[in-house]
C-alpha cells in the first residue's frame, strides 16, 4: 500500500544528469548542520551537495545535532554528484558541551551510533527515554569516543561557565610551573570522587583533553561578529596552550545567504516567537552559509593551519557508508547449516504438507526455479527470517492469522513455507519480475497480522533479536503545505483567520505548492508584501523534514548490533523502538526490511472462523476456504459487499456490477483498477469495454525486425491489453521501450515524484521515442506513457493486489454462507473497515440475520451468536461493547455474577455484581434491562433509586426508615417510539426498533418522496424526490469539486451528486443538514448493463432537520467527513472517518 | 439579563474563537453566523467549512468579565443590589425600587432601552426569585416576544410562568438534563409532579446544585434560599477640610493640603491601598470650584509626597473671595501593602525614582517624561525604545504574577554582548561620512566627519548587521561596523552600508553611527 508521505523527495537523480568532479580543495567544511538537525538547518542535503561542487569542494562533512537522519541522503546525493561525503555528527552533551565528532573509521562510526542510541533509549539515569529526545553525557561520550575525531566547539561567550562531573582518570600531575613531567609515571594525581568542576573552558581544557584522547582541534568560525580576529586569536592561544589546534568551520546553517529567511523561521517556530519578537535568538547575519574554499582560506589567512587542520581531519575520516555491509541474522537457521539447504529443505517439506496428493509439477518447476534465485541472490536467510515470524504467529494459542504480501511473497516458496496463501498451482506465480538478478533490489514482503495482536508479534521481535539488533524504521514527516502555511503564517505574525483562509486553499494536502491563483480566489491580496513573503517561505519550508515518526511497521533485523549500524531511538508509543533511516534510506544501503503490519480484516477473518468452528462445527484456515465458489461471485456482482474487504467502499461498489467478477483473478484486477492511479490514468473504461466485448482486445506489435510480435501480448494478456499494475508498465519500459534495467528503475522512482516535480518530459521523449523507434504506433506509444504517469505514487502492484484479493474472496465467503457469523465478527473487530456498525448490523437483518438488542440477561461483552434454532441462521445477540462508555472489566464482573442464576431485578443485579450507579445507569440508558421487564425508562428510574454504596444490613433499616419505602412507583409519562430510536442512536450508535426516518415515511409519501427501494425501478433521467439521514459526506481530492453524499432511509440508502455549482448554493445544508430532502434525476450507468449503479444528481436541497427534531429535541449535527476512499488509507489528521459519525448524535444538547 | 451578542453593526458572520485542544473552538457567534448554521461549541475548522466568509474574532473572556462588571455596576441605577451572573448575565434587585421608574413594567423597558442604546442586546426578566428570573429571561418564550414584552413573574405566578419551560432552565448541568429527560421528566411543569419523596431518593447524593434538581426547583419557587454575592464596589477614598475663615492667599493653603494627605494616607493604610491618581479640589466661596489633577508611576500613600505633587501648583489658583472648603480624593487606587524601610529607615530606591518621575511628570506632562527601555534587535538604533515614564513603572504590576514573569521572560533586558562592543551615544540619525578603504571590503583608513579629517590608528571590525528582512524593503543593505580610534584617541563606531555586488544599490556609504566614551 502506498504511504502518503507528502511531497516527493527531492533527489539529484531525479532533477540534475552528470556532474564533473572537484580537484582536491584546500579546505573541506565539516560544521554542516542539514535540515536533519530539525528546525536549525535550513537546507537539505540536495541543496549542500550541489553548493559544495559550485563551491570547488571535493569532499563535504555533515555533522546533524545528536543524529545519524540525514547522513544517508548526504552520501547518496554527493556520491551522485562525485563529492567524498564525510559522515559525522554533531554531539552535544547534557553538560552544555558540543563536539564535531567524525569516525575515523567503521568501528568507530558503530560507536558513535551506540553512542547515539544509548543517549536516545536511556536517560542519564537508566530510565526509558522520551521521543525526540537524547541525552548524552561527558562520560558517555568518554566511553565512544575511540577512533572518533573529536573538535570542540567553543560557545560564543568564551566565559561561559560549564559543570562536568570529574571523573577517575588519572590526571597527570602539575609542577608549580605548570609543566607536565612525562617521565613520572608515579605522580599520577587520582580522582576518586569529588565534586562536579564548574569553570569556564579554558579552565576544563585539560579535564577534557585527559578524557577524550581524540580530541585534537578547537573550531574556530569567522563569522563577522566585530571581534572575530580577537576571538580566534584567543581561541588558538588556548588551544596552543593546551597542545590542540584550532580548525576552521563557518558553522554552516544553509548553502546560500538567502536561505537566511527561512532559517530565522525555523528558529522562531523552534522558539515558539513571533518573528518581531524573536530578537537575538536570530542570528545578526547571513554569514552561516557554506563558503568556498578559498573564502574560507582568506578569512583564516592569519591562521592557515586552520584550513590545512580541516582537510586532515576530513582526509583522516576514511569511513563511507558504503562500508556497512548488512548481514542477516543468523539466528532462525541452526547452527552449521547452510542457509540455502535450510530454505530447500524447509520448502520441500511445505509442498508435501499442502499437497499431500503429490506436489503438481508447475509447482515443482517453480519451486526450483525460485531457489536457484535466490541462492544466486543470497537472500534465503531473508526468508528464513520471516518464516521464523510467521511461525511464531501460527505457533500462539490462539495462532495469530497472518498473510505476506508484497513483491517476493508471491512465490510457490513463500506458499510452501506458509507466509501466503494464494496457491501458486492455482495462480500464476510472478516472483520473477520482481526480484531479478539486474535489479540489485532488495526483495519485499510485507506481513499483515490481526491487528489486535500485531503488538505481540513486534515485542516477540525485540526480544528474540534484542533492541539493540532490531529496531523500526523511521517515516520522515515532511512539512506539507497546510502545516507549512500555518506554521510560517503565524511567526509571521497573521492572523489565524488568514493563515486559514491560505490553507483553506488546499483542500486536501496533496499539492506541493501553494497555488498563486487560489490564494487570490480567497479574497487576500497578492500584492501584500508580507503575504508574498510568507508564500515564498511556505514555498521553501514545503518539503522540510519536520521530525521522525516511526514507520508503521517496517522492521529492520541484523546480525550484529543494529546500534552500531545506525542510531535507534525511542519511540512515542511505549516499548517501541527505530532507527533514524527511513525506507529510501534502507533502500540505498541495501539493507533489508521485513514489513509487520496490522490487518483490521484479519482479526475480523480469525474471529469469524472461531465462531463458524463453534456453531457450525466446521474449522476453516485462511488455506482451505473452498476455492472459485460460484455465490460467492454471484453475490460480489451485485455489489452485496457491505464489510467485505477492499471492495466495500461506494467507488468499488459501482465497479463490482460492471466487472462482473468471475475468477479470482477478476478479484485481482477489480482491488487494483479502482485506484487513483489507473482511474486518473483512464484504463477503466477501455477494461472494461474490452471485457464486455464492446472492444476487441488487440496488442500493438514493433516491427518485425526489433523483436517478437508478442512482445505485448505477454505483458498485457492477463489484463486484456490495459495495463493496471505498476509492474506492467515497468516491463512495458524494458521490453518495449527498451530501457536499462538502471533506467527503469529510475523510471519507476520517478513515478513517484511525476505530480510534484513535473519530471514528465525527459522520460516522456525516451520512452515514447524508443517505443516508435520500434515500430510501435505514436499514439499508442504515447497512450502507454499517459498511462504510467497516472500511476503516480498510487499505482497498486499486482502482488498486493492478489494478496488482497485473497482476503477479498474469503471475507467474501464469509458473508456468503455465514452472514451472522460474518456480521458478529465484524462487530468485534470493530474500529475497522468503511462502514459504522449500524450499516453492518442493517446489511445483516437484510440478509435474514436476527439480530437481538443487547440484554443485562443475555449479551457478553464481545456480540455473541446465540444457539440455531431450526436450521436457520444463528441469531446474532448484540454485546455490551456496542455500548458507549462501558468497560470490560465491569462487564465481567457482570458476567461472573450472572453465572449462577439469572437477574430478576434491578435491585438484586445491584447486590450480585457490586456495580457502580454510574455503569448500571448506562446500562439502562442502553435499554438492556427488558428480559427484566422493565423499559429503558423504568430501568433508569429504578437505577436512580439505588445508592452508589451498598449498604450494610443494619443501615439500610435505618435508612429505610428516614426515606419510607417507596410507596408507588411513580407514574413516569410512557417514551415514545421515536424517543426509544433516538436514545438508541445515542447509546449504541443503531437502533433495532426502527429506522427515524420510518416515523416520517407517511409525511413524506405524501409529499410524493420515493423510498431509497423503490428508486431501482426508476429509469434514467426522471426527476424524484428522495429524503434521508446523511450517512458520509465525501468530497475527493481528485473530484474536482464534486461532493458526494449518501442519504439512507428505512430501506436502504441512496447516493448523490453534487456538481460544484449547486455545492455553492447549498453549502449550509450540505455540510450541515443531518436530514436531507433532494430533489434530482436519476442518472444510471451504462444502462441495463448494471441496473444496480445508479445516483441522484441533486438540482435543489432542502434541510429536512426540522423533521428529526420532532422525534427527540436533542440531536446534533453529524460532523463533516472530509474522507477520500478513493485514495485510501484515509488521512488521519483531517476530519474523521465515517465510520466514527455517527448519524444521529451523542447526548448533548443545544438551545 | 444574557447579554446575547457583543456587535450586531456587523453583518458579517463573526465568531469569537479560542484555543482548545484540537485547534480553535467558537465560544460565540454573532446572529449572521448563526443565521450560516454556526454556533457555539463547533470547532473553527468545521464552521469555516459550512460558512466560508465567516471570520474570526479572538474571545477574550477576561475582557468580556470586565465589561460585564463595569455593565453590573451601572446597572445600580435600578436598584441598590447587582450582581454577575456567570459569563453573560447580570441580576439587579429591585425590590422596592420599581415604583421609582413607573412600576415593573416601566423599569424593565427603561433597562432594555438602556442597554440597547450603550450598543448591546439582551433579554430580561422579572421574578420573584433570582433563578425564576434566570429561567424566564433564558428559556420564557421566544427571542421577538421577549424583546418587545419582557416577562414579568408575580410572587404568585411562579409555579404557572416556571411549568412550561424545559428542565434546564433550572440551572442543571448537562448530564443531569439529559438524565430528566431520559426519565420523560422534560418541563419544570413534568418535575413538580412527580411525587418529592421519589425524586429525592434519586439525588439524595447530588449536593451540587446544579445537579440536583430538587435544590434548583426549591430556588426558583423561592422556598430555598439561595446566597448570591453582590459585586462589591471600592469606594473612592476622600478627604475633607473646611475651614473657618475663606482663605484668600494660596501661599497658606500648604498646611491645608499636608492636613488632607495626613488624613488620606490614613484611610488608604486602613484599606492597604495606594493612589494613582489624586484629584485636589478646592471650593471658593462663590461656588466656584478649582481643580488639580495629579498621576502617580506607582501607587503611593505618602503624604509628604502626595503633598508635594501640588504644593507647586497651588500658585496657579485663582483665590477669588476665598477658599473655605478642601478636598483631596484618590480617584484611582491599587492594592498597596505595607513596605518595610530598611534599619537605617531609609525607602528603597526604586520607590525615590518613581516619586521623582511623579513631580516630573506633574511639572513636564505625562508624555514628556521617557525611559529608555531594551528591545531585542540586532539594529543598534532599535534596541533601544523610548516608553513614557508613568507607564514603564507600572507596566508588571498591571498585570497578573505570571503575565509579568512571561513578560521578562520574553524581553532579555541585557543585551547578550559585552560592553565595549557597543557605544555609549548613538546618534540618532548616522551621519554620512567620506572614507578611504581598499575595495570592496578593506578596513577604514581615513574618515572626514563633519569637515574634521581623522586618521584611522586602530580599527576592529567588522561586526554584520544584516537587516530585518522581514520588516524592510527587499533594498535594505547590510551594514558592517567597524570600532575605529583616530590619531587624538577618540574612538568612533562608523559602519560601511552594503557590499560591493550586493546588487542593493551602487558603491556602498559610510556612515557614523555612535561616540565611544
Amino acid at each position: 500500500m502506498p504511504e502518503r508521505e507528502g511531497p516527493g523527495k527531492r533527489t539529484l537523480k531525479a532533477t540534475r544528469g552528470d556532474f564533473a568532479a572537484n580537484p582536491r580543495a584546500p579546505f573541506v567544511e565539516l560544521g554542516l548542520v542539514s535540515a536533519f538537525s530539525f528546525l536549525r538547518g535550513a537546507s537539505d542535503a540536495v541543496d549542500l551537495v550541489l553548493r559544495a561542487l559550485e563551491a570547488g569542494y571535493d569532499a563535504i562533512g555533515m555533522a546533524d545535532i545528536n543524529s545519524m537522519a540525514g547522513v544517508v541522503r548526504l552520501h547518496v546525493e554527493a556520491k551522485e554528484a562525485r563529492l567524498r561525503p564525510v559522515i559525522g555528527c554533531r554531539i552535544e552533551t547534557t553538560e552544555g558541551l558540543a563536539f564535531l565528532a567524525y569516525p575515523q573509521n567503521r568501528t568507530a562510526y558503530g560507536r558513535l551510533c551506540a553512542l547515539i542510541s544509548a543517549g536516545r533509549m536511556a536517560t542519564p539515569d537508566g530510565a526509558w527515554q522520551a521521543k525526540d529526545i537524547c541525552q548524552i553525557t561527558l562520560a558517555m561520550l568518554e566511553r565512544h569516543a575511540d577512533g572518533v575525531q573529536l573538535i570542540l566547539l567553543p560557545p560564543d561567550d568564551l566565559e561561559t561557565e560549564f559543570t562536568a562531573e570529574r571523573n577517575s582518570v588519572p590526571l597527570p600531575f602539575r609542577d608549580g610551573d605548570g609543566t607536565v613531567d612525562p617521565s613520572s609515571g608515579a605522580n599520577h594525581l587520582r580522582l576518586v570522587h569529588s565534586a562536579p568542576l564548574t569553570a569556564t573552558l579554558d579552565a576544563l581544557l585539560p579535564q577534557l583533553i585527559a578524557r577524550l584522547p581524540s580530541l585534537r582541534h578547537i573550531a574556530a568560525s569567522y563569522l563577522y561578529r566585530g571581534d572575530d580576529i580577537a576571538r580566534i586569536a584567543r581561541i588558538d592561544a588556548m588551544a596552543r596552550g593546551h597542545g590542540l589546534s584550532i580548525l576552521a568551520t563557518n558553522d554552516v546553517h544553509y548553502a546560500t545567504p538567502d536561505r537566511r529567511p527561512l532559517q530565522d523561521v525555523m528558529t522562531c517556530i523552534r522558539e515558539k516567537v513571533l518573528l518581531r519578537d524573536a530578537g537575538y535568538r536570530l542570528h545578526a547575519n547571513a554569514e552561516r552559509h557554506l563558503k568556498s574554499p578559498a573564502q574560507m582560506a582568506a578569512l583564516f589567512a592569519l591562521w592557515p593551519h586552520a584550513i590545512t587542520a580541516a582537510r586532515g581531519v576530513a582526509d583522516a575520516c576514511a569511513f563511507s557508508l558504503d562500508e556497512l555491509h548488512y548481514e542477516y541474522p543468523e539466528d532462525p537457521i541452526p547452527l552449521g547449516l547452510d542457509p540455502d539447504q535450510r530454505l530447500a529443505d524447509l520448502t520441500w517439506q511445505g509442498a508435501h504438507t499442502h499437497y499431500p496428493g503429490g506436489v503438481p509439477g508447475k509447482v515443482v518447476q517453480l519451486i526450483d526455479k525460485e531457489l536457484v534465485l535466490i541462492g544466486k541472490l543470497r537472500i534465503a536467510r531473508y526468508f528464513l527470517t520471516i518464516k521464523d515470524i510467521v511461525d511464531f504467529a501460527r505457533a500462539q494459542d490462539p495462532p495469530i492469522l497472518c498473510q505476506g504480501r508484497g513483491s517476493a511473497a508471491n512465490s510457490a516458496v513463500c506458499f510452501c513455507l506458509g507466509i501466503t496463501g494464494v496457491n501458486p498451482a492455482e495462480h500464476e506465480m510472478l516472483i520473477e519480475r520482481f526480484i531479478s538478478e539486474e535489479r540489485k533490489e532488495p526483495p519485499d514482503i510485507d506481513v499483515d497480522f490481526e491487528h489486535e495482536r500485531r503488538e505481540e508479534v513486534i515485542q516477540y521481535i525485540y526480544r528474540r533479536y534484542g533492541r539493540h539488533r532490531a529496531g523500526l524504521c523511521a517515516t520522515v514527516i515532511h512539512y506539507r503545505p497546510r502545516s507549512a502555511i500555518r506554521e510560517v503564517g503565524k511567526v509571521m505574525g497573521l492572523s489565524e483567520d488568514v493563515t486559514s483562509a491560505l490553507a483553506g486553499t488546499i483542500w486536501g494536502s496533496w499539492g506541493s505548492a501553494v497555488e498563486e491563483k487560489r490564494v487570490d480566489e480567497a479574497g487576500l491580496d497578492l500584492d501584500d508584501p508580507l503575504l508574498r513573503r510568507v508564500l515564498k517561505l511556505t514555498d521553501q519550508l514545503i518539503g522540510m523534514p519536520r521530525h521522525l515518526s516511526q514507520h508503521v511497521g517496517g522492521f529492520i533485523l541484523t546480525q550484529g548490533p543494529l546500534t552500531e549500524t545506525v542510531p535507534i531511538g525511542n519511540g512515542a508509543m511505549p516499548d517501541r523502538s527505530f532507527i533514524e533511516w527511513d525506507k529510501d534510506d534502507i533502500d540505498a544501503l541495501g539493507i533489508l526490511k521485513v514489513d509487520v503490519l496490522a490487518l483490521g480484516m484479519l482479526s475480523c477473518i480469525r474471529k469469524a472462523f472461531d465462531l463458524i468452528d463453534l456453531h457450525y462445527g466446521a474449522r476453516f484456515t485462511l488455506a482451505d476456504v473452498p476455492r472459485e465458489d460460484a455465490r460467492v461471485y454471484d453475490m460480489l456482482c451485485r455489489a452485496d459487499s457491505v464489510g467485505v474487504f477492499q471492495v466495500e467502499s461506494r467507488a468499488q461498489m459501482n465497479m463490482l456490477p460492471r466487472l462482473k467478477p468471475r475468477l479470482f483473478y477478476d478479484l485481482v484486477i477489480e482491488v487494483a483498477i479502482v485506484r487513483p492511479g489507473p482511474i486518473q490514468g483512464d484504463m477503466v473504461h477501455p477494461y472494461l469495454k474490452r471485457r464486455s466485448g464492446k472492444e476487441t482486445v488487440a496488442f500493438p506489435s514493433p516491427s518485425p525486425e526489433h523483436g517478437p510480435p508478442d512482445e505485448l501480448e505477454r505483458i498485457l494478456k492477463r489484463t486484456l491489453g490495459v495495463p493496471i499494475f505498476q509492474e506492467q508498465a515497468m516491463k512495458i519500459a524494458l521490453d518495449a521501450a527498451r530501457f536499462s534495467a538502471q533506467e527503469a528503475n529510475q523510471l519507476r522512482k520517478a513515478m513517484a515524484t511525476f505530480r510534484s516535480r513535473g519530471m514528465v518530459t525527459a522520460h516522456q521523449d525516451k520512452m515514447v521515442g524508443r517505443m516508435i523507434a520500434r515500430g510501435y504506433d505514436a499514439e499508442f506509444a504515447h497512450r502507454c506513457f499517459d498511462q504510467i504517469k497516472g500511476f503516480g505514487e498510487y499505482g497498486f502492484p499486482e502482488s498486493h493486489a492478489a494478496s488482497f484479493a485473497h482476503l477479498v474472496y474469503i471475507s467474501s465467503w464469509i458473508k456468503c454462507h455465514y452472514p451472522d457469523v460474518f456480521c458478529a465478527a465484524l462487530l468485534n473487530a470493530q474500529p475497522m473497515g468503511f462502514y459504522a456498525p449500524a450499516q453492518i448490523v442493517r446489511d445483516a437483518r437484510e440478509h435474514a440475520v436476527e439480530v437481538l438488542a443487547a440484554d443485562v440477561n443475555e449479551s457478553g461483552w464481545d456480540n455473541l451468536l446465540e444457539a440455531r434454532r431450526d436450521k436457520k441462521l444463528c441469531p446474532l445477540r448484540l454485546g455490551f461493547r456496542q455500548i458507549d462508555g462501558l468497560k470490560e472489566g465491569d462487564i465481567a464482573r457482570l458476567l461472573d455474577a450472572r453465572n449462577s442464576a439469572r437477574f430478576a431485578s434491578v435491585q438484586e443485579l445491584r447486590e450480585r455484581t457490586g456495580l457502580g450507579v454510574p455503569v448500571l445507569q448506562r446500562l439502562a440508558e442502553a435499554d438492556a434491562f427488558r428480559s427484566i421487564g422493565l423499559d429503558r425508562r423504568q430501568a433508569l428510574w429504578e437505577v436512580r433509586a439505588l445508592k452508589n454504596v451498598p449498604d450494610l444490613p443494619l443501615f439500610a433499616a435505618a435508612a429505610a426508615r428516614d426515606e419510607g419505602a417507596e410507596e408507588s412507583a411513580a407514574a413516569l409519562p410512557p417514551m415514545a417510539l421515536p424517543e426509544h430510536v433516538v436514545a438508541d442512536y445515542q447509546t449504541t450508535r443503531l437502533s433495532l426498533k426502527a429506522h427515524p426516518l420510518s416515523f416520517l415515511r407517511a409525511a413524506y409519501a405524501a409529499r410524493g418522496f420515493t423510498r431509497h427501494d423503490a428508486l431501482k425501478t426508476v429509469r434514467d433521467g426522471r426527476r424524484v424526490k428522495v429524503a434521508g439521514v446523511v450517512l458520509i459526506r465525501q468530497r475527493p481530492g481528485s473530484a474536482k469539486g464534486v461532493c458526494f453524499i449518501t442519504l439512507e432511509d428505512e430501506t436502504g440508502v441512496s447516493n448523490l451528486v453534487i456538481w460544484p455549482s449547486v455545492m455553492e448554493r447549498y453549502r449550509k445544508i450540505i455540510m450541515g443538514a443531518r436530514l436531507m430532502e433532494v430533489e434530482g434525476r436519476v442518472q444510471r450507468d451504462e444502462s441495463g448493463d448494471a441496473p444496480d449503479v445508479l445516483h441522484v444528481v441533486v438540482e435543489k436541497l432542502t434541510d429536512g432537520s426540522g423533521g428529526l427534531l420532532t422525534l427527540s429535541e436533542d440531536l446534533l449535527s453529524p460532523k463533516v467527513a472530509r474522507a477520500d476512499h478513493v485514495k485510501s488509507p484515509l488521512p488521519a489528521s483531517v476530519g474523521r472517518h465515517p465510520r466514527n459519525v455517527s448519524v444521529l448524535p451523542k447526548s448533548r444538547d443545544f438551545h | 439579563m444574557p447579554v446575547v451578542s457583543a456587535n450586531e453593526l456587523q453583518e458579517r458572520p463573526t465568531a469569537l474563537v479560542s484555543e482548545g485542544t484540537h485547534g480553535l473552538v467558537i465560544a460565540a457567534a454573532n446572529a449572521a453566523a448563526i443565521a450560516a448554521g454556526v454556533g457555539p461549541s463547533a470547532r473553527f475548522a468545521d464552521a469555516r467549512a459550512i460558512c466560508p466568509q465567516l471570520q474570526s474574532v479572538p474571545h477574550d473572556p477576561q475582557g468580556d468579565a470586565a465589561l460585564l462588571e463595569r455593565l453590573t455596576r451601572w446597572s445600580r441605577r435600578w436598584g441598590p443590589w447587582t450582581a454577575l451572573d456567570g459569563a453573560d448575565g447580570l441580576l439587579i434587585d429591585t425590590t422596592g425600587s420599581a415604583h421609582l421608574f413607573g412600576g415593573k413594567q416601566a423599569t424593565i423597558a427603561q433597562m432594555l432601552r438602556s442597554i440597547s442604546q450603550v450598543g448591546y442586546s439582551a433579554r430580561a426578566a422579572m421574578a420573584p426569585t433570582a433563578a425564576a428570573a434566570w429561567a424566564l429571561a433564558r428559556f420564557g418564550g421566544d427571542a421577538q416576544r421577549s424583546q418587545s414584552t419582557p416577562a414579568i413573574c408575580e410572587a404568585d405566578q411562579i409555579t404557572s410562568a416556571l411549568a412550561p419551560l424545559p428542565v434546564a432552565a433550572l440551572r442543571l448541568d448537562t448530564p443531569t438534563v439529559l438524565l430528566l429527560k431520559r426519565l420523560g421528566l422534560k418541563t419544570i411543569g413534568d418535575l413538580m409532579a412527580v411525587p418529592r419523596e421519589g425524586l429525592v431518593r434519586r439525588f439524595r447524593n447530588r449536593r451540587d446544585p446544579a445537579a440536583n434538581p430538587l435544590i434548583r426547583l426549591d430556588q426558583a419557587l423561592g422556598s430555598a434560599r439561595e446566597a448570591i454575592p453582590a459585586l462589591e464596589t471600592e469606594p473612592a477614598q476622600r478627604a475633607f477640610a473646611r475651614v473657618a475663615e475663606p482663605i484668600l492667599h494660596v501661599a497658606i493653603l500648604l498646611p491645608v493640603l499636608e492636613t488632607l494627605s495626613q488624613q488620606l494616607s490614613g484611610s488608604l493604610r486602613k484599606r492597604h491601598r495606594g493612589a494613582r491618581r489624586l484629584g485636589f479640589e478646592a471650593f471658593r466661596i462663590d461656588g466656584h470650584v478649582a481643580r488639580l489633577e495629579a498621576e502617580l508611576a506607582r501607587p503611593t500613600r505618602d503624604p509628604a509626597h502626595m503633598t508635594k505633587l501640588f504644593a507647586e501648583r497651588l500658585e496657579g489658583l485663582e483665590a477669588g473671595f476665598g477658599f473655605d472648603a478642601f478636598a483631596l480624593t484618590a480617584l484611582w487606587h491599587e492594592e498597596l501593602d505595607a513596605a518595610q524601610p530598611d534599619l537605617s529607615g531609609a525607602v528603597p530606591d526604586d520607590a525615590l525614582l518613581a516619586s521623582m518621575i511623579d513631580r516630573l511628570v506633574v511639572r513636564l506632562g505625562r508624555h514628556n517624561v521617557r525611559l529608555p527601555q531594551p528591545r531585542a534587535s540586532h539594529m543598534p538604533e532599535r534596541s533601544v525604545v523610548w516608553v513614557s515614564a508613568v507607564e514603564k513603572l507600572s507596566l508588571p504590576r498591571s498585570r497578573s504574577k505570571a503575565a509579568a514573569a512571561r513578560f521578562n521572560a520574553k524581553t532579555p533586558h541585557q543585551l547578550p554582548l559585552p560592553f565595549h562592543q557597543r557605544p555609549l551615544r548613538l546618534l540618532d540619525t548616522p551621519e554620512p561620512i567620506a572614507v578611504l578603504y581598499i575595495t570592496p571590503d578593506g578596513v577604514p583608513r581615513r574618515f572626514t566627519w563633519r569637515r574634521v579629517q581623522h586618521e584611522v590608528i586602530k580599527v576592529e571590525g567588522p561586526e554584520r548587521i544584516a537587516p530585518e528582512w522581514w520588516r524592510e524593503k527587499s533594498t535594505a543593505r547590510l551594514r558592517d561596523y567597524y570600532r575605529v580610534e583616530d590619531q587624538a584617541g577618540a574612538r568612533y563606531w562608523i559602519y560601511r552600508g552594503g557590499l560591493v555586488g550586493d546588487g542593493r544599490g551602487g558603491a556602498p556609504d559610510w556612515y557614523l553611527h555612535g561616540l565611544f566614551a
